[in-house]
């Protein structure tokens, strides 16, 4: 009996095959085409200019940087974040469109390198978003940091790199660690839950205690007003 | 993109507003902020917000060794990390009483005069991107990237070598090297027109630059300037001559000047600068094979190592200004207290908030990079 | 120019009371000051010696005598020396006055150390945090102020144990030194 159960069972895939090869090349496309977020949040970052221009050229594996987090696909972590940043990473993080992909450069992301007695810095990165990849050197070289990343599209081509989705199926582990960091009222304007709802991404770990407590903090989100400076001035026709 | 039903049409009408620039923003050096209050595109106040890259580095060196802090200074200013190695083992020197050996003192030049080269090539690959000169900046990562191959062949790393430690340097040059130094000096000098033509004379780069962030020299000296940004006022000050430590004093190079202080001067006086400092390495490379001898002062053992009681503050030319170390030892085996004064502390928080007033929204970009300002050292 | 500098010292020493002048180089000074002396000193030195440019302000906690000593680097750009000012003042309340007025570099100094021991000085222009503006410990800086402790609290880090690790722990290799035993200096005392 218990052999038997561990014999593998290959679900029939069911419904249209010319889907599946559509999604293929859909992953294939996206793996080629990857645009980093420009965010510096530590010191292995002096290691991402000489990585993207000519000498070691990351362009030609399709990788580019991108200005605004919308757009982008890759947020690079590139060192030790201290809890300032954390919040602004993870703000970001929220901000991207799926899918995602977080790659933290340096040891310092790992767990913490060598500023684990500092004050100042969160350790692990992965207690408070999820992680694909590590690139691990104090700092790495431009030659690590590409193969980290080649090894990145390889698993978006093969569809192993679906981290994202952790995010909202455990999004209440994700947010208790966040809590314990930031207090009891951290909240972000990205509401995750109903976009759960929304990708169909609901998972056991979605909800929890540190949800309901969010829902207790939680403000209505509202447009931000529009602040006004004392000496109005009438318009110049 | 109906007016009529747009928002702000039912506010009084105004046209000022604050805005957050930064800390991911691509107009800013490195990780750092700052709240504008504009008018227009006219800058009313700016208010400087770091701390994202703090990490505590004098509570951490407080609580670390002697010898262990050597690993932790470089990374408290990143372009541009060897000053910081040099200041820090001075300090320790000049507390136990060692006699750096003349070999690595000159060793030590060596370093700092590459790192200075490599720390101004990207200040203006930087500089160049505010403009929008892509070419400029691939082409300044480029050739620092020459210089880093050379320090990973005389010190195995490439950003932090961690050269340098308390009584001299940890290694001897490798055989050939000064062949290949000069090469890559040749080589960066012959690239210096280029760069010319591609960025100092543009006139994309000119016409941007002269007149914006203007200070005069009774003003840099009220705010604290150091460095290239000071002499970029008219004042020749420079410590490595007005108060040389190594072997400054037995070499000959210039201290350029620029009397207009604004950012077009100051991107002048660094590419000046480049120039004295291949000269410097030149005359190093001269020198350098008539000069025997141990490459470090002997030192107790590093693992139980109590440095004497006492205090000392040293001082030493950076590429950015005038970097400073504070360090108290009461005798144990850890530092008491050390205290980092980077140029940037000066430079991105009290005259970048003056200078930005009144400029164009789109002129701090440029103030900042033409101040080469570096805000893990203010964070620190 | 030693010579200059010894003599505008010497001046220095008839006008104020209390001051202690040691010469550790041709280019440092060291002066012990009382504290409310010091505003005196840095005008004196700043209008007639030439000390315009403060480099730094310094902050030692020496928790054991309950004080802080602050330490004031003025540098002067004529005789080419720098003069380092020690004043020491009581660790409760931590009041000073500021030297704003004298040099402006002096504001964004005592911010830090604001922030960093909590000292208040008075008449500085902006005592608002700028690197902590996010914290709610107390001032990290302090010397009581146990960061190993805090961050135990609050933070985990992960313990890097693969399992080649442990097989070759497992089969008497591998060297495994507890942190005390580490630090060998203070086995020693
Ligand atoms: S791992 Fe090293 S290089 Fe990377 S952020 Fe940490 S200290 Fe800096």
């Amino acid at each position: 009996m218990s052999r038997l159960q561990k014999i593998p069972v290959v679900e029939e895939k069911k419904g249209n095959p010319l889907a599946r090869v559509f999604d293929d090349l859909v992953r294939f496309c996206r793996s080629r085409s990857l645009f980093i977020l420009h965010y510096c949040t530590g010191c292995g970052a002096i290691e991402l200019p000489p990585a993207m221009t000519s000498r070691f050229d990351m362009e030609r594996l399709g990788i580019q940087p991108m200005v605004s987090p919308r757009q982008a696909d890759i947020l690079l972590i590139t060192g030790y974040v201290s809890i300032k940043t954390l919040k602004r990473v993870i703000l970001t993080y929220e901000q991207m469109g799926s899918p995602k992909y977080v790659v933290g450069i340096c040891s310092c992301t790992v767990n913490g390198g060598m500023y684990w007695q500092s004050y100042a810095t969160a350790k692990k990165l992965d207690e408070y978003m999820p992680v694909d990849l590590y690139i691990a050197g104090c700092m790495p070289r431009p030659e690590a940091v590409i193969s980290g990343l080649q090894k990145l599209m390889d698993r978006i081509n093969s569809g192993e790199a679906d981290s994202w989705q952790d995010y909202y199926r455990n999004y209440d582990y994700y947010l208790g660690n966040q809590q314990k960091l930031f207090g009891e009222d951290w909240q972000t304007p990205t509401d995750i839950i109903t976009e759960a709802k929304h990708y169909e991404l609901m998972g056991e770990g979605t909800l929890g205690q540190h949800t309901r407590l969010l829902e207790q903090h939680q403000k209505p989100l509202e447009a931000l007003e529009m602040r006004l400076g004392h000496n109005i001035k009438e318009p110049v026709e | 993109m109906r007016p009529e039903n747009y928002e702000a049409q039912r506010q009084p009408p105004s046209n000022e507003y604050e805005l957050n620039f930064g800390p991911n923003h691509p107009g800013i050096e490195g990780n750092y902020a700052l709240k504008v209050k504009l008018h227009g595109d006219i800058v009313l106040e700016a208010k400087a917000d770091g701390g994202y890259l703090h990490r505590g580095f004098e509570k951490l060196m407080e609580q670390r060794l002697w010898i262990q802090n050597i690993a932790l200074v470089p990374r408290i200013c990143v372009p541009d990390p060897s000053p910081m190695e040099l200041c820090y083992s001075m300090a320790v020197e000049e507390l136990c009483g060692l006699k750096v050996p003349q070999r690595a003192q000159w060793l030590r030049v060596m370093q700092l005069e590459l790192s200075r080269i490599a720390a101004h090539l990207f200040t203006f690959g930087g500089h160049a991107a505010t403009t929008g000169m892509y070419s400029t900046m691939y082409w300044g990562v480029a050739d620092r990237d020459l210089l880093l191959d050379l320090f990973e062949e005389f010190t195995g790393g490439r950003v932090y070598s961690i050269y340098n430690i308390p009584g001299g340097v940890r290694r001897e040059l490798p055989e050939g090297f000064l062949q290949r130094l000069t090469e890559t000096l040749d080589y960066i000098e012959s690239r210096l027109p280029d760069y010319d033509n591609l960025f100092f004379k543009n006139q994309v780069f000119v016409k941007r630059a002269k007149g914006t962030g203007v200070m005069s020299r009774e003003q840099a000296l009220e705010w604290g300037v150091t460095g290239p940004n000071l002499r970029a006022t008219g004042l020749a000050f420079d410590v490595r001559r007005d108060d040389p430590y190594l072997v400054y004093d037995q070499l000959a190079f210039d201290i350029p000047v620029e009397e207009s202080g604004d950012a077009w001067a100051r991107t002048l006086v660094r590419r000046q600068e480049l120039m004295e400092s291949i000269r410097i390495l030149r005359q190093v490379v001269e020198i350098l094979p008539d000069i025997h001898g141990p490459i470090r002062a002997p030192i107790p053992n590093p693992l139980a190592w109590n440095v004497p009681a006492g205090e000392t503050y040293t001082r030493v030319e950076s590429s950015k200004g005038e970097l400073c170390y504070y360090v108290v030892s009461n005798g144990g085996p850890k530092p008491y207290r050390v205290h980092v004064r980077g140029p940037s502390s000066m430079h991105a928080v009290q005259v970048l908030e003056k200078m930005s007033v009144g400029s164009r929204i789109e002129d701090i970009a440029q103030t900042m990079f033409s101040l080469d300002a570096c805000p893990p050292e203010v964070d620190r | 120019m030693s010579q200059q500098v010894a003599h505008w010292l010497d001046n220095l020493l008839k006008e104020i009371e209390g001051i202690e002048v040691r010469r550790k180089s041709s280019r440092r000074v060291r002066v012990d000051v009382p504290a409310d002396a010091l505003p005196a000193l840095l005008e004196l030195l700043q209008g007639r010696a030439g000390y315009i440019h403060l480099s730094a302000i310094s902050c030692v906690d020496w928790i054991d005598d309950d004080e802080f000593e602050l330490v004031y680097h003025v540098w002067s750009y004529e005789s080419h020396s720098l003069v380092s000012a020690h004043i020491r003042i009581a660790r409760e309340p931590g009041v000073y006055l500021s030297v704003y007025d004298l040099y402006q570099p002096a504001a964004f100094f005592e911010r830090d150390i604001h922030e960093m021991y909590g000292i208040h000085f008075e008449g500085s222009p902006n005592m608002e945090k700028f690197i902590l503006t996010e914290w709610d410990g107390p001032p990290p800086m302090r010397k009581e102020f146990d960061s190993e402790a805090y961050i135990n609290e609050h933070l985990s880090w992960q313990e890097y144990n693969p399992e080649w690790l442990q097989e070759l722990v497992a089969e008497g290799g591998g060297v495994i030194i507890p942190p005390e035993e580490q630090r060998f200096s203070q086995k020693k005392k």
